[in-house]
């Protein structure tokens, strides 16, 4: 090889990785734009007294204590439900489905069908479903369910890959040691997954702090404290989505709000993953 | 993980134990109001001080649509339901109560020579068939079309009283609240624009320099949308199906009543006039 083209080659490399840079920074810029406008917006209406008193006034006054306490309480209903049924089902599809069988087939086109579903057919449904049928009303519980069911097929997915990615060699040493098959999964399989689990905990959440129609129709809109799973609640997305569009000079506390949602999210994120170190250290 | 495990059992016996219990909730001093979302923040600031005042009442307001609101008190889902406009021909079933009135004021600036336009001078203007001031007998100036923001109710109650769609319209500016459109009115001199007359006329008699437009030879103010004799205003109604007993009597009759006119114009809606 003659060496200028090496030293072309070199230099279109160099090159390259300028313009890929420069994409890198443009990508970077979004989310500093997105959490600049916010803080310009929201921050002079957020304090302590924000985060710790009930909406008055529609949302003008006061803070987001109640509605903060009800999308916790929803979160919770949600994730309650999604991590033993979606983690059941990951298991059963890992662990005792042959791959390629019908059984599998049919449960991955149901996995795929349920995840692709819009939302708000998901919310008509909750609310028909909970609401009306089972006589839950616009509640927390109603709220929390039919976001699980939302959530489901993708909590599934992600905890199913997780624990694909266990290697067949700890399978062979433990079937080596006469390590019963539920042994397997509890002491090797699922601390090992545990990450991919986590992971998919965050995506969970994080697609159910961001629902808004789905909740507007089961857990409701209003913004007492919750005394209970039956009352109704409002969560956050649905508190910023009503003060933005139906209150009038509500568009501070609404991003005040927003930037509320932001560091919650991140939250969830920082200790789902602190949460899957902590279990792989366990197990190592 | 083990931790998870252990406690799965105790997640599953709650989740049921909490089923069991919801078929046995007790249905005390409790009203369910649902229906049109421009209504409910009102309506929540409502309940708020009508709780305030009757201990043990607890009323939840939910947004959805005043069709939902009409659906829900068919149903029996909803003991009052919240509509945002008369009722209609085939509702004849409900009865409705008007507990406000919404009303939009076409504003321009105060040095704007133009007194009124006629309707079909402001549809052409919003789907940009007149780009100048000129053509509508004002100055040599091109016009600042403001518009609302998709999914405010103000948009769509001007959409629907000019018979126009949502892409017809040729806007400059798009704004977000009324607080925004006067502003953008108010610093220029060639903008026209639509705000909440109540916010509109309460901000000219601070001597923001904005001018409300006539419309069909009514004069904007909150007094003609009161009256119901302003054009581009709609009954904000509180339905239900028969004569009602207990609170719920008692909310409607509040909701209506004199004491909460302040709440009413602090949602930018004017109170009705016979009180």
């Amino acid at each position: 090889m003659r060496i200028d083209a090496l030293d072309r080659a070199t230099r279109s490399d160099r090159l390259h990785g300028r313009w890929m840079g420069l994409f890198a920074m443009l990508t970077l810029l979004v989310p500093l734009l997105l959490i600049g406008e916010l803080l310009v917006d929201g921050l002079p209406a957020l304090g302590a007294d924000f985060l710790l008193r009930a909406p008055t006034d529609a949302g003008l006054g006061g803070g987001i204590g109640s509605v903060l306490v009800s999308t916790l309480w929803v979160l919770a209903v949600c994730q309650g439900v999604v991590l033993p049924l979606g983690l059941g089902c990951a298991l059963f599809l890992v662990e005792h489905v042959r791959a390629g069988s019908r059984l599998e087939r049919a449960l991955q086109l149901t996995l795929d069908i349920l995840g692709g579903v819009p939302s708000i057919v998901f919310g008509l449904f909750g609310n028909r479903f909970f609401a009306v049928e089972l006589g839950l009303g616009f509640s927390i519980l109603s709220g929390g369910l039919t976001l699980a069911c939302m959530v489901l097929p993708l909590f599934i997915r992600a905890a199913e890959q997780s624990l694909r990615l266990c290697p067949d060699r700890y399978r062979s040493a433990a079937a080596a040691l006469a390590l019963s098959r539920w042994g397997f999964v509890r002491r090797i399989l699922l601390p090992t997954a545990a990450p991919g689990i986590a992971l998919g905990v965050v995506l969970a959440s994080g697609r159910a702090l961001a629902e808004t129609a789905v909740l507007l129709f089961t857990a409701g809109y209003v913004t007492r404290w919750p005394g209970s799973w039956f009352d109704s609640g409002r969560t956050l997305a649905v508190h910023i989505y009503d003060l933005a569009m139906n209150v009038s000079g509500g568009s501070t506390n609404a991003a005040a709000s927003a930037l509320v949602l932001l560091v919650l999210a991140i939250g969830i994120q920082a200790l789902a993953v602190a949460l899957g170190r902590i279990s792989r250290g366990a197990s190592a | 993980m083990q931790f998870l495990s252990r406690n799965l059992f105790f997640v599953v016996t709650l989740v049921a134990a909490l089923f069991a219990t919801g078929c046995a909730r007790e249905s005390g001093e409790h009203l369910v109001v649902t229906g049109s979302s421009t209504i409910a923040p009102l309506a929540t600031v409502l309940a708020e001080r009508f709780e305030a005042t009757h201990p043990g009442v607890k009323i939840d307001v939910q947004a959805g649509g005043s069709a939902r609101g009409v659906a829900d008190v068919r149903q029996g889902l909803a003991n009052i339901g919240m509509v945002s406009r008369a009722l209609k021909a085939d509702e004849g079933d409900l009865l409705a109560d008007t507990i406000a009135r919404d009303g939009i004021a076409i504003i321009v600036h105060r040095d704007n020579p133009v007194a009124a336009l006629t309707r079909e001078q402001i549809i052409a203007i919003y789907t940009g068939q007149v780009r100048d001031w000129k053509a509508v007998g004002g100055a040599d100036a091109p016009i600042t079309v403001v518009n609302k923001a998709e999914g405010r109710s103000t948009l769509e109650l001007f959409l629907s009283h000019f018979k126009l769609e949502a892409p017809a319209i040729r806007a400059d500016v798009v704004i977000g609240d009324n607080q925004q459109g006067i502003k953008t009115v108010a610093g220029n001199p060639q903008a026209i624009g639509y705000v909440s007359i109540g916010t509109a006329e309460y901000e000219a008699s601070r001597g923001t320099p904005i001018r409300l437009l006539p419309l069909g030879g009514v004069e904007a103010s909150t007094a003609a949308v009161a009256a119901g004799r302003f054009p581009l205003s709609r009954p904000l109604n509180l339905v239900h199906r028969s004569e009602l007993s207990g609170i719920a009597r008692d909310f409607i009759a509040f909701a209506r009543s004199a004491e909460v006119n302040d709440l009413v114009t602090g949602q930018y809606f004017v109170p009705p006039a016979v009180r």
